[in-house]
């Protein structure tokens, strides 16, 4: 199944992330499932795309395998002008790569500062700014907070802070507001976006959600199959 | 589709959960039918040996030759009720077997023990057929003939003698299935935690389900009976293959009891006919039960409990209490209690100070990595707390046993060998003068040069106690020399050997002094064949193995009607040969056949039986702390899984498979370590209490306190070892895909 980019644009020579020929297929003889088949795009850096598509149409797949959890069976992966194949994607993830999940982004063990505090540390950030993350996402009197002590949308604003005080150069968010109710995730949403655009990061964002899709600069429809 | 099916079909889901559950259950009835197999044989044995030696006599012929064929048919043809018991060594093996005639049994009406043989097939273990006992190709046989109580007189050429020659070991005997019930109470303890942390790891497992269930309307009351219908199931399926394993582990282990029993207790065969099954599988179905009905009672309990604030202080309390009864117990069940109290305090307190441990630790920490490295330390505690305590309980009997073990072992050697320090000892035959015998050894080894000896001459007396007189034991020694003075003495006077030599005082040995809480210095009022003395304690000396108060005198202030039960001569031969003293004894006696025992032979014997003893209860002990090790291995596994998701957030935000893996086993090797580290205070207190309190009141005696660091770090490196083993299992998780937590979970702060 190959993708297309909805608004055309040629590929350009200074991407942040360049895919070609991309293949991943799940099971082997005839339970095999193909979920990506000669998946190719490129996302210049600065700028947003978002991955539609059903359930199983392979959306957190292409976001694993962009993050190196993952490996494609055929096919090649640029990041950042780094082959995927050679590249040392522990050090990728750790400091240009940001991943923000639908949920479930944060250590239960630590506090929202902390949180934020250690994903700086393992990013080589200064820890100095952590505070001000929180600050920006507009919940900095909950830093002391636990995760267990907070709303679905506050750790999701946590989580997002997570991922800014690393200052990436790649954010990777998988429904990053598919568990909240539609105003908190508008408002998650338009900080995301905001962020972005401000930190001058890419994004890369699945979702099912049109209206969302929709604010990203390009989007890439991984079709309708559904299952698995 | 039904409830009990859905609930069910958690392990169709995760089948090692409902594997780990089953095979601890397993685990957990074999170790304790084992114990309870080998402890039911002990009192079956012990109850066997005791009626035997309680009313039976033996013919012997008073020329001392071998008993014959020929001799129980010329008594039995006198009318004389005889019965043969032929005992029989097959060549090649370690276990005695018993011939008995269950026709001459005949004639025992009214005496059960004998009188059981009668008309009942022998099946050979360990009785059998005279017949075929005597078919038996023999490395050793010996054939004794029994005497029915109240008969007759014998013809002239034989006499009567004791059938046991071991003195009445009831007392000890019960104090040593008293410990062994002891531990078998404690592994059941320990047995009882390891399922309860298991069956509530299942349920935490399955909280997503309880909450779907309620929301669709099935009751608690419905799930919680589902629940334990699941439990009895999985009962039904371990507790069978649990018996057979626990009683095939106790035939492993019954050669090495055999021996110790017929060492100790002069139990001659280990009774092998009860099928003990009965019980274990009653006791684990209750425990099974109790473990899962604990969660109703639940509101019970939490309402009969303190508050979370003053649970330490109330666990503390318990500590304390229990504290207080092991220093003040003058009864062993009391002392089982008091300990039990600060077992239980301590189990309450362990993962309340690993708790702040862990607090501490993410307070000290400036780097969050070390602050989130903590926080899992505090969950994991939390979390297998139950298991973490059995460890710890385990490791902590493990080292009480082996400082134990070391401590008697080397005492005991020691002892001994000043005991037995003669080379050879000689028993004066019944109605021989051993006046002829010292005279002659005076003459003849005058001094060291030639060789060493002295007499002694055991009897009872009586001593004053209060207002009251009791028996006790006399052990008179002619001459005190050196062949004594190397005792070591618990507490002594100042040259107490020269004057317990010139008779004016005596020593008493540990069982007696501590009774009656003599000490060295006192009087001792005694009345020895209505003579009576009074003398002051010179020493108190160490005397292990029998739990008879005896008082050490020198032969020459017994009076000469003293009533004399059993005499010897240890003699340590130099220049004059051994062969030259016995052949001049057995002449001035006129008697052929001596008792020359060889001292060396029975120290060899004696530290061979001990050294079985202790082999069974390391090996009880060990097998408690491998189960102990298996549970926290597999709980830690099952339960890391479930914290799998967050290791795979380590790894999305950049860090290795390698760093995670070392984080991971810094914590299960932290988590492990710590459990040992509390178990090491607890171990010596153990200790303690065992040498100090539960022997001086189970046998009379006590041992010195002896702590053996090496142990300790064996201990530690074996808690590693569980710990890396976590470890090493979990990184096989690590490779494959994580369950993210669904957010009921993470908002419950269960996870913190």
């Amino acid at each position: 199944m190959g993708g297309e980019l909805a608004n055309g644009e040629n590929v350009k020579v200074h991407s942040a992330v360049n895919v070609s020929g991309l293949r991943k297929t799940f099971g082997q003889g005839d339970s095999a499932v193909a979920v990506l088949s000669g998946l190719g795009f490129a996302l210049p850096a600065g700028s947003s795309l978002a991955l539609m598509g059903r359930s199983g149409s392979g959306k957190s797949t292409l976001l694993n395998i962009l993050c190196g959890l993952e490996q494609a069976d055929a096919g090649t992966v640029t990041l950042f002008g780094a082959d995927g194949r050679t590249a040392d994607w522990p050090c990728l993830r750790r400091e240009r790569i940001g991943v923000v999940f639908q949920e479930a982004n944060l250590m239960p063990t630590l506090s929202l500062l902390d949180n934020v505090r250690f994903r700086a540390a393992l990013a080589g950030q200064p820890e100095t700014r952590c505070q001000h993350w929180l600050e920006v996402l507009d919940i900095g009197e909950l830093g002391q907070r636990f995760p267990d002590q907070v709303s679905g949308g506050q750790r999701q604003r946590a989580a997002l802070a997570m991922a800014f005080a690393m200052a990436p150069d790649l954010i990777l968010a998988d429904e990053p507001t598919g568990s909240l109710d539609r105003n908190t995730a508008n408002e998650v949403a338009d900080e995301l976006f905001r962020l972005q655009a401000e930190t001058g990061c890419s994004l890369i964002l699945a979702t099912h959600d049109a209206e969302l899709a929709a604010r990203c600069q390009q989007t890439l429809d991984l079709g309708h199959r559904s299952g698995g | 589709m039904t409830v009990f099916t859905a609930l069910f079909s958690h392990y169709r889901r995760h089948p090692w959960q409902g594997t780990a559950l089953a095979l601890l259950m397993l685990l957990a009835t074999a170790l304790w039918t084992g114990i309870h197999h080998l402890t039911s044989q002990a009192r079956d044995s012990l109850g066997q040996s005791e009626r035997l030696v309680e009313v039976r006599e033996q013919v012997q012929r008073v020329d001392g030759a071998a008993l014959t064929v020929e001799d129980f048919v010329l008594l039995r043809r006198q009318g004389l009720c005889v019965m043969p018991w032929l005992e029989v060594l097959p060549e090649g093996q370690s276990r005695r077997v018993i011939g008995v005639d269950p026709l001459a049994a005949l004639c025992f009406q009214g005496q059960a023990d004998v009188a059981s043989f009668d008309g009942q097939p022998l099946v050979g273990q360990p009785f059998l057929d005279i017949a075929d006992a005597a078919a038996l190709t023999a490395a050793e046989q010996q054939l004794f003939l029994i005497l029915a109580a109240g008969e007759g007189p014998l013809p002239s050429a034989y006499r009567t003698a004791p059938f046991a020659l071991s003195p009445d070991t009831g007392q000890l005997g019960d104090s040593f299935l008293l410990n062994l019930d002891a531990l078998s109470v404690l592994v059941l303890l320990i047995t009882g935690l390891l399922l309860r942390s298991v069956y509530l790891l299942s349920l935490s497992q399955r909280r997503d389900s309880f909450a779907l269930l309620a929301r669709l309307g099935v009751s608690g009351r419905r799930v919680r009976g589902h629940l334990l219908l699941e439990l009895l199931c999985l009962a039904a399926l371990t507790l069978i293959p649990g018996i057979w394993l626990g009683q095939a582990l106790a035939s492993v282990l019954e050669g090495g009891f055999t021996n110790v029993m017929e060492g100790l207790f002069d139990s001659r065969q280990l009774a092998t006919g009860g099928n003990h099954w009965r019980v274990p599988a009653l006791v684990m179905t209750v425990l099974l039960l109790a473990v899962a009905m604990v969660d109703w009672l639940m509101p019970m309990v939490a309402r009969a409990t303190p508050g979370n604030r003053l649970r330490p202080a109330a666990a503390t309390l318990l500590v304390l209490v229990g504290l207080a009864g092991v220093w003040l117990a003058n009864a062993l069940w009391l002392l089982f209690v008091a300990l039990a109290l600060v077992l239980a305090g301590i189990g309450w307190l362990m993962p309340r100070g690993l708790s702040l441990l862990s607090g501490a630790g993410v307070r000290a920490s400036a780097q969050p990595g070390w602050r989130w490295w903590w926080a899992e330390f505090g969950v994991l505690c939390r979390r297998l707390a139950l298991p973490l305590v059995a460890l710890q309980f385990s490791l902590a009997m493990v080292l009480a046993v082996q400082a134990l073990v070391i401590t008697f072992e080397d005492t005991f050697d020691r002892w001994l060998s000043q005991r037995l320090s003669a080379d050879v000892y000689v028993q004066v035959p019944e109605g021989a003068d051993s006046a002829l015998a010292a005279n002659w050894l005076t003459e003849h080894l005058p001094s060291a040069d030639e060789g060493l000896w002295h007499h002694v001459q055991r009897g009872s007396g009586r001593f004053r106690h209060g207002q009251a007189w009791q028996d006790v034991d006399i052990f008179a020694v002619t001459p005190v020399g050196p062949l004594m003075t190397g005792w070591g003495l618990l507490e002594q006077t100042s040259q107490p050997w020269q004057t317990l030599a010139s008779g004016a005082g005596v020593m008493v040995n540990e069982q007696l002094a501590y009774r009656l809480g003599l000490s060295v210095g006192e009087e001792l009022e005694l009345v020895l064949a209505e003579q009576a003395l009074k003398l002051p304690v010179l020493g108190i000396y160490p005397d292990y193995g029998r739990p008879a108060g005896e008082v050490l005198i020198a032969g020459q202030i017994l009076p000469a009607d003293f009533e004399v039960t059993f005499e010897s001569f240890s003699i340590s031969p130099a220049s004059v040969p051994i062969e030259t003293i016995t052949d001049a004894l057995r002449a001035l006696w006129a008697e052929p056949a001596l008792t020359i025992r060889d001292n060396r032979a029975i120290q060899d014997l004696a530290n061979r039986v001990f050294e079985q003893t202790f082999m069974l209860t390391r090996a009880m002990t060990v097998l408690t702390l491998a189960l102990a090790a298996v549970a926290l291995l597999l709980m830690g596994w099952v339960f890391l899984s479930t914290r799998l998701w967050y290791f795979r957030l380590l790894e999305v935000w950049g860090m290795t498979k390698a760093e995670i893996f070392r984080k991971l086993l810094l914590l299960a090797l932290a988590v492990t370590l710590s459990a040992a580290a509390l178990a090491l205070p607890l171990g010596v207190g153990l200790t303690w209490v065992l040498v100090q309190h539960i022997n001086p009141l189970a046998f009379g005696w006590s041992l010195p306190m002896a702590v053996y660091p090496v142990f300790w770090l064996e201990l530690l490196a074996l808690a590693l070892l569980i710990g890396g083993c976590i470890a090493l299992l979990m990184r096989r998780q690590l490779g494959r895909p994580a369950v993210r937590p669904s957010v009921t979970g993470s908002v419950t702060g269960e996870e913190r």
